[in-house]
């Protein structure tokens, strides 16, 4: 029996989902593995069984949002927040440090056309099953939560820091040594330390990491020359409104 | 003991082609902002006045390893695909040092075939340091910075060559062919001046002994919560459960086991990759129970294990390679937790 599976967009930027379009090789064999019972990016099917896993991606920020996140749940065996928008609201939390209507008035001529709640995480709203961490997730772990949840068992997801994953990829820290401002120490690891491998500082796009301590983390921004202001900006840029980030970001 | 050899440093380049026969070699070389072993092509990279590499040579024997494929309820073995044995050019005293706990670590109770297969196929040119780096303390745990056991050849820069002492038939056989000139007993002292004079450099030193017993005793100290919750050891930060001290401590080496299973689901390979006690996923078992949720908890369990009080022995403890300090952005340093046990 296919896993009938179903891909939702919320307030995102579709990046998610290009990242299962993205895996290319692994198609083929993917779809012999799971039945697409929705998904508008890819077909004008509708949506009418329910499913054994719902991926949704984006954050929760109007409210016909509300009402279909709930519809979701109801519906589906597995609810996957895939994604940082949908785990922590991510870059379009990036306005909840405004107020409602400075967002809206910076940005639309006729607010009173506008729906709009603050952007929030999926998990304010319903349980989910399963996070998915990144912006977007590494193809790796698209792939891991679909196999787990074939195999019945839990999905081997990294919680731990970026550093591990670039230190297994025998880089040098571009923290220590060159006093540049990466988040890897407190960012959740998944998708291999890409940017520090390619000489760019993490800018944190998995979101905290299960332990993380972004108090050090931010004397640490501090000590090596940054602002108060750019410290600020750091933790607020992919997950500014969660537990962990919220008092460095605030 | 065969005696020793002197190699003039412009033969360094023909040495080095005469080793790539027989073998792969990897030797440091410079980085942007570190240093690395590297697999060499041309004697020019190697850079013998290296102070130490980010990254252990424990990369070449114990980092992350296919163990096994499975198919069904069969499995496999991976053969290896070295088609060379390999050898590590300028291994310093402390990495060699860690390389030969290791070696205890994996033939204890078990032997780890893995490990073992990797260490069988490897050899050790070891390289007196010259260079002292500012966060180095090995000679305090006489782990170096002289070296006496656990190499194939042993090099000594000289100033103009290299002084090298044989320490096994391999490296016997590796310089047989050369037409090597005998070192004398000036060369001879000559290097015990360099090795003095490697001594006088060395900033940081930590006593060793006893620690063991006092990181096990003293589990509420203060020198916990200041390196796990507040700050303020020497000017460092509270810790960041970050893993950089362990991964690159060159005598770490607990790790993790997953099986990777392919789409069809019933094949696969079976992983390992080295884990920390420095995460919080470290401890955890069944239904999110987990013995060490606490920072404080964690950070204390990687100092008594650098320090000889976990189950590793001292095996896993601490050689002084400075690593650890160097690596951790919070600046916790392990020769000022031992200070501070010490209560000095
Ligand atoms: S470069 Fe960044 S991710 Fe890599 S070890 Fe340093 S702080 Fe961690
Ligand atoms: S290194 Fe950091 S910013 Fe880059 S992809 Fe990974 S988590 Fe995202
Ligand atoms: S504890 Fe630190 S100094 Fe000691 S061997 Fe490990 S990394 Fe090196
Ligand atoms: S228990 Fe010891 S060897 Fe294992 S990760 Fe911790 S400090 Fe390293
Ligand atoms: S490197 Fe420093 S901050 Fe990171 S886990 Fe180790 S002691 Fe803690």
């Amino acid at each position: 029996m296919k896993l009938r599976c179903g891909f939702f967009k919320f307030t995102g930027c579709s990046g998610c989902q290009m990242e299962i379009l993205r895996l290319e090789d692994e198609l083929p064999p993917l779809l012999e593995m799971i039945e697409i019972a929705y998904w508008p990016m890819v077909t004008s099917k509708r949506w009418e069984e329910n499913l054994d896993i719902a991926f949704v991606e984006g954050s929760v920020s109007t409210p016909r949002e509300v009402k279909e996140i709930k519809e979701i749940r109801k519906r589906s065996r597995h609810l996957v927040a895939f994604g940082e928008c949908a785990i922590t609201g991510c870059i379009p939390s990036i306005r909840n440090f405004m107020t409602q209507s400075e967002a809206e008035e910076t940005v639309y001529e006729h607010t009173d056309w506008i729906e709009s709640i603050k952007p929030s995480e999926i998990s304010e709203y319903v349980r989910t099953d399963i996070s998915l961490p990144g912006c977007p997730p590494h193809r790796n772990t698209i792939l891991e939560v679909i196999k787990a949840v074939a195999l019945q068992r839990k999905p081997h997801l990294k919680h731990h820091s970026v550093c591990v994953e670039c230190k297994l990829k025998d880089n040098n820290c571009l923290l220590t040594t060159e006093k540049r401002p990466c988040m890897g120490p407190v960012t959740n690891a998944g998708c291999g330390a890409i940017c520090p491998s390619l000489n760019r500082e993490c800018e944190g796009c998995y979101g905290p990491m299960s332990a993380a301590n972004a108090s050090s983390q931010s004397q640490i921004l501090a000590e090596i020359g940054l602002s108060m202001d750019d410290v600020k900006r750091k933790f607020r840029k992919y997950a500014g409104t969660t537990d962990e980030y919220r008092k460095e970001a605030a | 003991m065969k005696p020793a050899k002197k190699l003039m440093k412009e033969e360094l380049g023909q040495f080095v082609d005469h080793l790539s026969k027989e073998y792969l070699v990897y030797g440091p070389v410079a980085r942007r902002s570190d240093f690395s072993f590297q697999e060499i092509d041309s004697a020019e990279d190697l850079r013998f006045d290296y102070t130490t590499t980010t990254i252990p040579p424990k990369k070449f024997f114990h980092h992350r390893q296919t163990l096994l494929r499975y198919s069904g309820e069969d499995y496999s073995e991976l053969e290896s695909t070295l088609e060379k044995r390999f050898l590590l050019l300028g291994v310093h005293s402390c990495d060699l040092n860690a390389i030969l706990r290791h070696d205890r670590l994996f033939t204890r109770q078990f032997h780890d075939p893995y490990y073992l297969k990797l260490r069988r196929n490897s050899a050790i040119v070891a390289l007196i340091c010259t260079h002292i780096g500012n966060s180095c303390f090995c000679a305090s745990l006489g782990t170096g910075p002289t070296i006496r056991e656990g190499f194939d050849l042993l090099l000594t820069d000289l100033g103009n060559e290299y002084l090298i002492e044989v320490g096994s038939s391999e490296g016997q056989r590796m310089i047989e062919e050369l037409n090597l000139q005998k070192a004398n007993s000036s060369d001879l002292e000559k290097k015990e001046e360099r090795v003095k004079l490697a001594l006088t450099q060395f900033v940081k030193s930590m006593k060793m002994d006893g620690l063991n017993q006092l990181a096990l005793k003293y589990l509420d100290h203060e020198v916990w919560s200041l390196i796990g919750e507040k700050g303020g050891l020497a000017g460092c930060f509270a810790c960041l459960s970050c893993g950089n001290c362990s991964l690159v401590c060159p005598t770490c080496y607990c790790f993790e086991v997953a099986d990777i299973p392919e789409l069809s689901l019933n094949q696969g390979v079976r992983i390992r990759e080295l884990d920390s006690c420095q995460l919080l996923e470290y401890a955890e078992v069944a239904l999110g129970g987990n013995f060490r949720r606490d920072r404080k908890a964690r950070v204390r369990q990687w100092m008594t294990c650098k320090f000889g009080g976990a189950g590793g022995g001292f095996d896993s403890s601490c050689v002084g390679c400075g690593r650890c300090i160097n690596a951790c952005p919070s600046h916790i340093d392990i020769t000022e937790v031992a200070k501070s046990l010490r209560g000095e």
